[in-house]
C-alpha cells in the first residue's frame, strides 16, 4: 500500500534520513531562521523580564533574612512545576501567544537568577560596606555605587547561565507553537527526523555561544577593574 | 543568505514587540485555525486552512501541545476553528463539564457519538461540523512476521491463538477498558507485560521491531508501519471508539460564516483515512511540508 | 481541584506497590543520586586540578555552560533512541543508561563552574604563605584551597541536585522509573488532580533538599558570617 504513498524516485538524504542532509538545510533555510530569530527573540524577553523581577526579589531577601528562605524556596519550587502545567495554567490569563511563553520561561530563569544575585551581594566584603558607611553613604546610594558594582561579577555570571539555559528551555514553548527551533526540533524527535534534531540542537548550541560571548563581553565593559585579572 | 539573515534580524526585532501587541489583539474578521502538534494535526490544520483561504478568509494555524491548551480559547472565540477528533473531543468536553472521572460518553458508534458531542459542545458555545470520513482510531499493530506465522488478521484471531504477548502504549493503557483492559476482556488476548512507551510512538514501534514487545498502540493512519515491517489487527468486535477527523467551530462566528462550513463540509465529504495516511507518509517519510502536501492534495481533489 | 487532589493522596492504592509513591520516590532519589555521583566524580576532580593550576578552567567551564544550551529532553530522545538505546539497566529502569548520562550531563555545569570559580577566588598570597611553609601540592590542595573553596563548591552541588531532582522526570518520557510517571500517567489519562498531585511531590522534596543542602553550606563554610 505504501509503494504509492512513496515513488521509488524519491531515494535522497531526507528519506533516507540521513543525521546530515544538504537537502534539508537548502529546503528548510527559510524556517530555520524563521525558528531561530524567534528564538533569540524570546530567549532575550525572557531573560530581561527574569532580571528585572529576580533583582527586587533578591533585594528583598536580602534585606528581610526571613524572606530569604521564602524567596529562594518559591523560585526553586517554580522550576519543578511542569512545563505544559505551568503554560495551560497561564493561558486562561494571559492567553495563547508568546507572552504566555515569556512569562513562564522568566519564571524559570528565577531560579538561577535569584541565587546568583544574592550570592552576589553577599559575598561584598563586610568591612567595605562599613567604610561605604562610615563615608556617610545612604543605603541606596551605597546599594548603586558600592554593592552592586562589587557584585556584578556574580551577577553577569548568573545572567550568563540563565541566558544559556533559557537558549534551551525555549523549546518547551513548542506547547504554545512558540519554541523558536523547539518548534522543529520537538516535531523532529516525534517523527524520528534526524536533520531535523541536529541541525535544530546544533544551532541552539550556537546561539548560546554568541550570547554568551556577548555577555562576557558585556561583563567586561561594565567590570573593567576585574579585566587584568581575567586576562592572566 | 546573509544579507537576508541580517535583514530578517532587523525585522525579527522590530516584530517582536509587535508579537506581544498581535498576542493581547482580538481577531477582527480573521480566522485562526489550531491543531495538536503531531504529524496528522499539522496536515488537518493546514488542510482547513487552504479550503478556507480559497473561500477568501484570512487564516493562520497554530500547532499546540496539548488539546486543553485551547478548549477555553475556542469556546471564547479567541480561536475560530480546531482540527480535531470525535471522541476525544467528545470525552474532553465531557471531563470539562461533568469532572475528571466522568462516565464516558463516546463510542464505536459514529452518530452516536456525534450526537454526544453536539449536546455537549453546545452549552460551551461551539459547534461540530461534518465528520470526515478520516478516521484515526486507536489500533493495535504486530510484526507482519508474527501475523504470518501465526496466522493472525484479527483481535480476535490473537486472543484465539492462546499466545502470550507483551503490550506496549501509553502509561494509562493497563486500567483503560479500550487498552490492556479490553484486549483481556473483549479479545482474550493473554498479556504477560506491559511497557509505557507511549501511544504511537517511535519508541513503541522500535520495541516491536526489536521483539521487546509483541504488540503496539498505534494509529490507523499511522504511515510509518508498512516500512517498519508492521502491520494493524483488526479491531473485529469494535472496542475503539470512532475516531473521524472533525472540524470543531466556534458557534458566534459560525452564524454569519455559513460559507466556511461549505468549504469544510466539502473537504470531509472526500477526505478518507486512505488519503490521510498517504499525506502522513509524504510527510514523515518523504519529509515534505505538511502545506505543500496538503494544497498538492487539495488541487488534486479540485477543492482549491 | 484541591479536593481531587486530596482524594489522590488518601487512595491508598497510590502509596503501594511498584507504582506506589514509595518505590517511585526511591527510584527517583537513586537516579538524582546516582547521576549526581556520576558528574560529581567526573566533573569535581577535574575543575580542582584546574583550579588548582589556575588556568585552563575558563575553557572547561565555558564548555560545560554552553553544552545547557542542548534541550535536555532531545538530547535524552536522540540517546534512547540512537546511542545508548533502550535496554533495562537495573533500578534504571528502561532506557537506564541514556538516562543518567543525560542527566549527569545536565549537573556538570554548576559542579564545574563553581569549583572552578571557589579555587580560584582563593586568595593567592595565601596559597603562595602555604608553599613557602613547605606544604607540597596535594596538602595544599587539601589543606588550603579546598576548604576556602568548599562554600562555593557546595553551592554549586546543591543547585546541581535540585535541577537533576527536578528534571528527574524525564525518565518517564522514555518509559523510565520515578516520580514521572505519575505526572505522565495523570497527563495520558487526562487526570488533571494526578498531575498535580506527582509535580507537588516532586516540588516538596525539592524544597527539602534545598533547605537541607543550605545548610550544609553554611556549616562547610571555614569563615564564620561575620568575619568577611
Amino acid at each position: 500500500m505504501l509503494a504509492s504513498v512513496a515513488p521509488a524516485s524519491s531515494d535522497n538524504c531526507l528519506t533516507r534520513n540521513d543525521w546530515i542532509c544538504g537537502k534539508y538545510y537548502s529546503s528548510r533555510a527559510g524556517d530555520l531562521t524563521d525558528a531561530l530569530v524567534q528564538h533569540v527573540g524570546i530567549v532575550v524577553v525572557s531573560v530581561l523580564l527574569g532580571l528585572a523581577v529576580a533583582v527586587p526579589l533578591a533585594l528583598l531577601a536580602r534585606r528581610y533574612r526571613k524572606l530569604e528562605g521564602v524567596i529562594v524556596g518559591t523560585t526553586t519550587a517554580l522550576y519543578t512545576i511542569p512545563s505544559l502545567a505551568l503554560f495551560s495554567l497561564l493561558v486562561p490569563v494571559t492567553g495563547l501567544g508568546v507572552t504566555t511563553v515569556v512569562i513562564g520561561l522568566g519564571l524559570y530563569s528565577l531560579t538561577i537568577l535569584v541565587r546568583n544575585i544574592l550570592e552576589g551581594l553577599r559575598a561584598v566584603p563586610a568591612d567595605v560596606r562599613e567604610s561605604a558607611l562610615g563615608m556617610g553613604y545612604a543605603a541606596r546610594r551605597m546599594l548603586w555605587r558600592v554593592e552592586v558594582p562589587l557584585a556584578l561579577p556574580a551577577i553577569m555570571a548568573g545572567l550568563r547561565v540563565a541566558t544559556v539555559s533559557t537558549v534551551a528551555l525555549t523549546t518547551v514553548g513548542a506547547i504554545l507553537d512558540y519554541g523558536g527551533l523547539g518548534d522543529l526540533l520537538v516535531d523532529g524527535t516525534r517523527t524520528n527526523f534526524k536533520a531535523q534534531v541536529l541541525a535544530t540542537s546544533v544551532l541552539c548550541v550556537l546561539l548560546a555561544v554568541v550570547l554568551d560571548l556577548l555577555l562576557v563581553g558585556l561583563q567586561r565593559l561594565l567590570t573593567p577593574w576585574t579585566r587584568t585579572e581575567a586576562a592572566r | 543568505m546573509h544579507t537576508s539573515l541580517v535583514r530578517r534580524t532587523l525585522v525579527a526585532l522590530v516584530a517582536i514587540p509587535l508579537m506581544f501587541t498581535a498576542a493581547c489583539g482580538g481577531g477582527g474578521g480573521k480566522v485562526v485555525i489550531v491543531g495538536q502538534k503531531f504529524t496528522e494535526a499539522d496536515i488537518m490544520t493546514q488542510l482547513y486552512k487552504a479550503v478556507l483561504d480559497n473561500a477568501g478568509y484570512d487564516t493562520s494555524v497554530k500547532n499546540l501541545g496539548a488539546r486543553d491548551i485551547y478548549l477555553s480559547p475556542l469556546m471564547k472565540g479567541d480561536v475560530t476553528i480546531s482540527a480535531d477528533y470525535l471522541s476525544s473531543m467528545t470525552e474532553a468536553l465531557n471531563r470539562k463539564a461533568n469532572g475528571d472521572s466522568a462516565p464516558k460518553v463516546a463510542s464505536a458508534d459514529e452518530q452516536a457519538t456525534l450526537t454526544q458531542l453536539n449536546k455537549l459542545a453546545k452549552k460551551d458555545g461551539l459547534t461540530a461540523l461534518e465528520p470526515a470520513k478520516a478516521e484515526d482510531a486507536n489500533a493495535f499493530a504486530v510484526t507482519q512476521k508474527f501475523a504470518q506465522d501465526n496466522h493472525l488478521t484479527t483481535l480476535s484471531d490473537l486472543g484465539a491463538s492462546g499466545l502470550s504477548v507483551k503490550l506496549g502504549g501509553n502509561s494509562d493503557c493497563p486500567q483503560r477498558a479500550d487498552c490492556q483492559k479490553g484486549l483481556e476482556d473483549t479479545y482474550g488476548i493473554k498479556v504477560s507485560g506491559f511497557e509505557p512507551t507511549g501511544f504511537g510512538s517511535q519508541a513503541t514501534k522500535d520495541d516491536l521491531v526489536h521483539g521487546v514487545t509483541q504488540i503496539g498502540s498505534v494509529g490507523t493512519t499511522d504511515a510509518t508501519l508498512d516500512k517498519l515491517g508492521l502491520v494493524i489487527l483488526a479491531d473485529d468486535k469494535h472496542l475503539q471508539n470512532a475516531e473521524n477527523l472533525v472540524p470543531i467551530v466556534n458557534s458566534d462566528w459560525l452564524k454569519d460564516n455559513a460559507k466556511a462550513k461549505k468549504a469544510l463540509d466539502k473537504l470531509s465529504a472526500v477526505l478518507t483515512t486512505a488519503d490521510l495516511t498517504a499525506m502522513i507518509g509524504k510527510v514523515d517519510l518523504d519529509r515534505q511540508k505538511a502545506a505543500d502536501v496538503a494544497k498538492a492534495y487539495l488541487k488534486d481533489k479540485g477543492l482549491i | 481541584m484541591t479536593h481531587d487532589v486530596i482524594a489522590w493522596f488518601r487512595d491508598p492504592d497510590h502509596w503501594r506497590g511498584a507504582g506506589g509513591v514509595p518505590t517511585l520516590l526511591g527510584q527517583h532519589a537513586l537516579l538524582t543520586l546516582v547521576s549526581m555521583v556520576l558528574a560529581t566524580a567526573v566533573g569535581l576532580p577535574l575543575a580542582l586540578w584546574l583550579g588548582h593550576r589556575r588556568r585552563g578552567g575558563t575553557f572547561a567551564v565555558n564548555l560545560t555552560n554552553v553544552g545547557r544550551a542542548i534541550p535536555i529532553v532531545a538530547l535524552l530522545s536522540v540517546l534512547s533512541l540512537g546511542l545508548f538505546g533502550t535496554a533495562e539497566l537495573g533500578p534504571f529502569g528502561r532506557s537506564g543508561l541514556a538516562t543518567l548520562v543525560t542527566l549527569a550531563l545536565f549537573a556538570l555545569p554548576p559542579i564545574v563552574t563553581n569549583t572552578y570559580t571557589g579555587m580560584t577566588e582563593v586568595d593567592a598570597d595565601v596559597v603562595e604563605a602555604a608553599r613557602g611553609m613547605g606544604m607540597g601540592e596535594l596538602e595544599l590542595l587539601r589543606r588550603v584551597e579546598l576548604p576556602l573553596a568548599m562554600p562555593l563548591i557546595v553551592s554549586g552541588i546543591r543547585l546541581a541536585v535540585v535541577q537533576v531532582w527536578a528534571t528527574a522526570t524525564i525518565a518517564a518520557l522514555v518509559a523510565g522509573p520515578g516520580l514521572g510517571r505519575i505526572i505522565v500517567h495523570g497527563y495520558e489519562s487526562f487526570q488533571t488532580a494526578e498531575v498535580v498531585a506527582g509535580s507537588l511531590i516532586v516540588a516538596v522534596v525539592a524544597l527539602f533538599l534545598e533547605l537541607t543542602l543550605a545548610l550544609v553550606q553554611k556549616l562547610m563554610d571555614p569563615l564564620p558570617a561575620g568575619s568577611r
